[in-house]
């Protein structure tokens, strides 16, 4: 969220001086010599005294910007997941990225013998791991469950993240 | 970037004003306000007369307020496009007759760089030093290779380059922002 409002900052930011310097501009020209320097406010102004409240044009603008609001507060106060997960340390702000636990997860549970591939989605809260197997004999999904879940247990032990996600880890046979 | 919180802070703000503007518009043209509201012209109404009636001083006192808030604008964008949050030269403590010593951060976190990119297992490493000079924090940012023992080496980073950087500032409470990440690996695939 962060990369997209800098641009939207920088957006909001031009606009708003642009607003306040054409303010100050027709101001000074209206009262300097009595007529619009770069905006023909008097069309907005007559075309406002001539429309209702009730013109469709009006109730789709005010939708569309309560519309637009509403996308970007939720967007804003929507928490993403999180960029870093903290560790119990007395002496640092310690804390491991998110790409690093699920990197560092994924491995252990690729280490265990049958598991072919895996996916590792870490948030907040909890840390969901999705393994396949080989497909083959001997190495059922039922069968690895519990090593995989091992594996990838003692691997979130030893980061000693804090608050402790809780560990999800599902197994399945490989589809041919 | 130091200045995201800012800007969050600023984009909730236009958020809430759209909504406010958008809803007032809507509740209005839909006759929340009664029918003769919703029935009158958009400049007919109590803040559209005030403005006609006082518009001789409003008017000056409105591009005023422009002209305020076009310059908090340009800070703003200053801030988003130019500032940084590094810390500057900082000023050890100490017995200041014989002179005065300053400390280039690029000095400390140059040296702490190389003495965690020693340790093995460390991919890479990079720090910085941000905020006040006179009270700034280090941040350590750090790669590790998955096979290692991470617990160990955050330990020996915590208690060895830490250690090294708060004695190299003579501040033992120096904040440290330790940022680790894993470096990653192809998932293995079994033949």
């Amino acid at each position: 969220m962060r990369l997209i409002n800098r641009p939207l900052a920088a957006l909001l930011s031009l606009a708003v001086i642009t607003v306040g310097v054409l303010i100050i501009i027709e101001v000074a020209a209206d009262r300097i010599v009595n007529h619009p320097a770069l905006i023909h406010w008097h069309r907005v102004y007559d075309w406002a005294q001539r429309t209702s409240w009730t013109q469709g044009s009006v109730r789709v603008g005010s939708i569309l910007i309560v519309i637009l609001g509403v996308v970007l507060l939720l967007a804003e106060l929507r928490r993403g997941k999180p960029q870093r997960l903290p560790v119990d340390s007395e002496v640092t702000d310690a804390a491991y990225t998110r790409r690093g636990v699920a990197a560092t997860i994924r491995g252990a549970v690729n280490d265990v013998d049958g598991i072919n591939h895996s996916t590792v989605t870490v948030k907040r809260r909890k840390i969901t791991v999705s393994a396949t197997t080989a497909g083959r004999q001997p190495y059922t999904a039922q069968s690895l469950r519990e090593p995989a879940t091992e594996a990838a247990r003692h691997r979130l032990d030893t980061l000693a993240l804090t608050p402790a996600p809780t560990l999800s880890v599902r197994v399945t046979t490989r589809s041919r | 970037m130091h200045a995201d919180r800012t800007n969050r802070a600023m984009l909730i703000l236009f958020a809430l004003l759209l909504i406010a503007v958008g809803l007032i518009g809507a509740l209005t043209s839909f006759g929340a306000f009664g029918v003769p509201v919703e029935h009158a012209h958009l400049f007919a109404n109590p803040v559209g007369v005030y403005v006609g009636h006082h518009g001789v001083w409003l008017w000056p006192v409105i591009a005023a307020a422009g002209l305020v808030v076009a310059l908090l604008a340009l800070r703003w964008l200053a801030g988003l496009l130019f500032s940084t949050d590094r810390a500057g030269d900082i000023r050890l403590p100490g017995d200041r007759s014989a002179g005065r010593t300053t400390l280039l951060p690029a000095a400390l976190t140059d040296a702490i760089t190389e003495e965690i990119r020693s340790y093995p297992g460390v991919q890479s490493a990079t720090a910085r030093l941000i905020g006040d000079a006179t009270s700034p924090d280090l941040v350590i940012e750090t790669a590790l290779e998955e096979s290692a023992d991470l617990s160990a080496l955050r330990h020996r980073i915590e208690t060895n380059a830490v250690t090294h950087a708060r004695q190299a500032l003579d501040n033992p409470h120096l904040p440290v922002i330790l940022n680790l990440t894993v470096s990653d690996r192809h998932t293995r695939t079994l033949t």
